[in-house]
């Protein structure tokens, strides 16, 4: 589960272009959508559905869904192992 | 100086031309369906059951290119009605798309992926400033031509152009408004910011989901009192007002609290010198996306009151016409004023939870439109209205 | 009409009222040009290439002391270019035709005045704004404009052209950018739009030499 979520930290940096920031620098439970974590917003939100089903196979038809899944590292993480 | 609407002209998937757009609004004929094409046809879409040729075909034209030109060049004649140049008028032109030639430029990526050569001269209608030149071609005007690109606000935005043009004796005469496709892009694109309903659009509908996109072209033509002298056209309305804000919260998504919104039609008021209690219908930009529909309801209740007009989007029967849609829905606001209708809000049940506003929705003939105040927010933030009145 | 200041971007290097800021060396010279100025504003790497060029060239010219005074519905951006979006377009097309999923990031960015949605986003001006598309750099597209900002009590313009063409292998083959900033006044005479007009060609061309 950690090497996934360390995987995890490098296809976001990259398919949110996060230019300014490093795996180290996202600790798995902080709230990616606030701005004590990542600052995400609406759109990155919806680069996650795509980075899911494209590398995941996982797909999401409820973008509302988006905010519990996409919380953190964690949560995000989890919710793959439960769907692979 | 009182700018008159002379001529109109629509195209859509409700009509070839203004009077059948009139009789499906009447009749609340919806034209969304499912699409005719590879890339439209899982999808619920206001797609016209023509193809290009057909369309050349049947309205004789001259263009052949990209299919956003041959729409505009369609409406835009319609709009013209046979009017031509004049030496002592200055004519003019601007255009809105957002499309432009992609279709064009789909089918020749598409090619370019699998053999790695580039037709170049095909790519050349994928600029937008293309339609402008094909309507010029068409109506057998020389004179200024401009091309506005600010997404779903465009069609509007050419209309405020050439008024002020207008109004600083630039021009005397002027064709405006917009065109767009339905193509592959748009409708991957709108399907990837999840903001497209599988199902039939819910304009202002609290259980709405998205909107569905739609493709056709809206000019009207507009002069002053000297070409009106010259032309001897029939006016049938006045433009009274128009204006365009900055929403500066996101590059796709509304302020929640419309603050754009409400700054546009605010100062589209002003420019009218009226007051809200002279609006009798509004044509909203009512997308039935959540964001939207919401952000434009608070801008709404927040100039108008607690005395809302009639109000509707009529995206339910056209779709999502991009930057036509401003066009298309001032020929909207031509009719409700000149027969003294408003149109119909389809497809709703339920208001929306948090403004509680109610839209018409049923097309119902009414004592009076004076006025109609029409919104097209466009993304980037590009918030725009126009007014139109009785002459 | 009175030139404020004005500023030019381009691979080469980044200039302010005609003088060299930062020469530039990279490939990414978007991103070494955002470093070079210290910037802190971490939604420019989600930007297309257009909407990242404005953003630095408007960047570099609030150094000068008429941005302090700006109030927030008092400037009208006026945008134009040749090529709209083509640039992104392309990548949005390869996305779902190549990479099998249609990006939303890149989606956003397929319309050329998102770029002014960004500037007013980052300066929270909720003045007007437009974009034009012409065949080529038009001087006399942006003093039209301004007249008529003029004659509705607006008293300052920011213009910019801001292009992103593409060769026959689809790689940029012109990316530039010239910001200028205008104090317009009703009073401008027909000939003294004419002569700004006349200017504004000399300063962009000048601009683009070295």
């Amino acid at each position: 589960m950690s090497d996934l979520k360390e995987t995890l930290k490098s296809q976001i940096i990259e398919q949110l272009s996060l230019e300014d920031i490093t795996p180290a620098d996202i600790q798995n439970d902080a709230p990616l959508f606030d701005e004590s974590g990542l600052g995400l917003d609406s759109i990155d939100a919806l680069e996650f559905i795509v980075l899911l089903e494209t590398n995941y196979g996982i797909k999401i038809s409820d973008p509302s869904r988006g905010k519990e899944i996409f919380h953190s590292i964690d949560t995000l993480a989890a919710f793959i192992e439960n769907n692979k | 100086m009182d700018i008159f609407v002379t001529g109109y002209g629509a195209i859509s998937c409700i009509g070839l031309n203004v009077q059948e757009h009139f009789d499906s609004l009447l009749n609340e004929k919806s034209g969304i369906k499912k699409g005719l094409h590879p890339h439209s046809e899982r999808f619920l879409v206001g797609e016209i059951p023509l193809t290009n040729q057909q369309l050349i075909d049947r309205f004789q034209l001259k263009a052949n290119g990209s299919r956003t030109g041959l729409l505009a060049c369609i409406a835009a004649k319609e709009a013209f009605n046979g009017q031509t140049e004049h030496p002592e008028l200055k004519t003019g032109i601007i255009s809105g798309t957002s499309v432009g030639g992609m279709d064009i430029s789909e089918i020749e990526y598409r090619s370019f992926l699998k053999e790695q050569t580039h037709d170049l001269s095909k790519y050349k209608e994928h600029l937008s400033g293309n339609a402008a030149e094909e309507i010029a071609n068409e109506l057998g005007i020389d004179g200024f031509l401009n091309t506005i690109s600010t997404a779903c606000s465009s069609a509007a935005n050419a209309i405020m152009m050439g008024a002020r043009m207008m109004l600083q004796g630039q021009l005397d005469r002027v064709v405006v408004g917009g065109t767009d496709a339905l193509s592959e892009f748009t409708i991957n694109g709108f399907r990837s910011l999840m903001i497209f309903d599988e199902n039939w659009c819910r304009p202002f509908d609290e259980s709405r989901k998205g909107l569905n996109l739609g493709e056709g072209a809206g000019f009207i033509v507009l002069e002053n009192s000297k070409s009106l002298a010259i032309t001897k056209s029939t006016p049938l309305a006045k433009l009274k007002g128009w204006s365009n804000a900055s929403d500066a919260y996101h590059q796709t998504a509304s302020s929640p609290e419309g603050y754009g919104a409400t700054l546009s039609i605010t100062e589209a008021l002003k420019v009218a010198k009226l007051n809200p209690s002279e609006i009798d219908y509004i044509n909203a930009h009512g997308t039935a996306t959540p964001n939207n529909d919401l952000s434009e309801s608070q801008a709404i209740k927040k100039v108008f009151g607690d005395i809302i007009p009639a109000f509707s989007s009529t995206k339910a029967f056209t779709g999502h016409t991009l930057a036509a849609s401003g066009g298309i829905e001032a020929v909207f606001g031509i009719l409700a004023i000149q027969h003294g209708y408003v149109f119909a809000n389809l497809n709703h049940r339920n208001v929306i939870e948090e403004t509680k506003l109610m839209p018409v929705t049923k097309t119902m003939k009414v004592d009076k439109v004076r006025n109609v105040l029409s919104n097209s927010f466009g993304f980037g933030g590009n918030n725009s209205t126009i007014i139109l009145g009785e002459v | 009409m009175q030139l404020i200041s004005s500023t030019y971007i381009a691979k080469a290097a980044i200039k302010k009222d005609g003088v060299i800021r930062h020469e530039l060396t990279e490939d990414n010279w978007l991103k070494e040009c955002y470093q070079k100025m210290e910037l802190d504003y971490p939604k420019f790497h989600k930007m297309d290439n257009l909407s990242k060029m404005a953003f630095l060239s408007l960047e570099l010219m609030k150094t000068s002391a008429v941005f302090d005074t700006i109030e927030d519905d008092t400037v009208e951006l006026i945008f134009a270019n040749t090529s709209a979006s083509q640039h992104t377009d392309l990548k949005f097309i390869d996305s779902y035709q190549h990479q099998g999923n249609p990006s939303p990031s890149l989606f956003v960015y397929t319309l050329p005045n998102i770029l002014t949605g960004e500037l007013a986003i980052r300066n929270k001006w909720y003045g007007e704004n437009t974009f034009f598309v012409a065949s080529e750099f038009d001087a006399s597209l942006f003093t039209e404009r301004m007249h008529h900002s003029a004659q509705n009590g607006k008293k300052l313009c920011l213009c910019g052209w801001v292009e992103s063409k593409l060769d026959e292998k689809n790689m940029p083959e012109l990316e530039e950018c010239f910001l200028f900033l205008v104090a317009v006044n009703k009073e401008t005479s027909d000939l003294a739009q004419t002569n700004f007009a006349s200017d504004l060609i000399d300063l962009y061309k000048n601009n683009q030499t070295k």
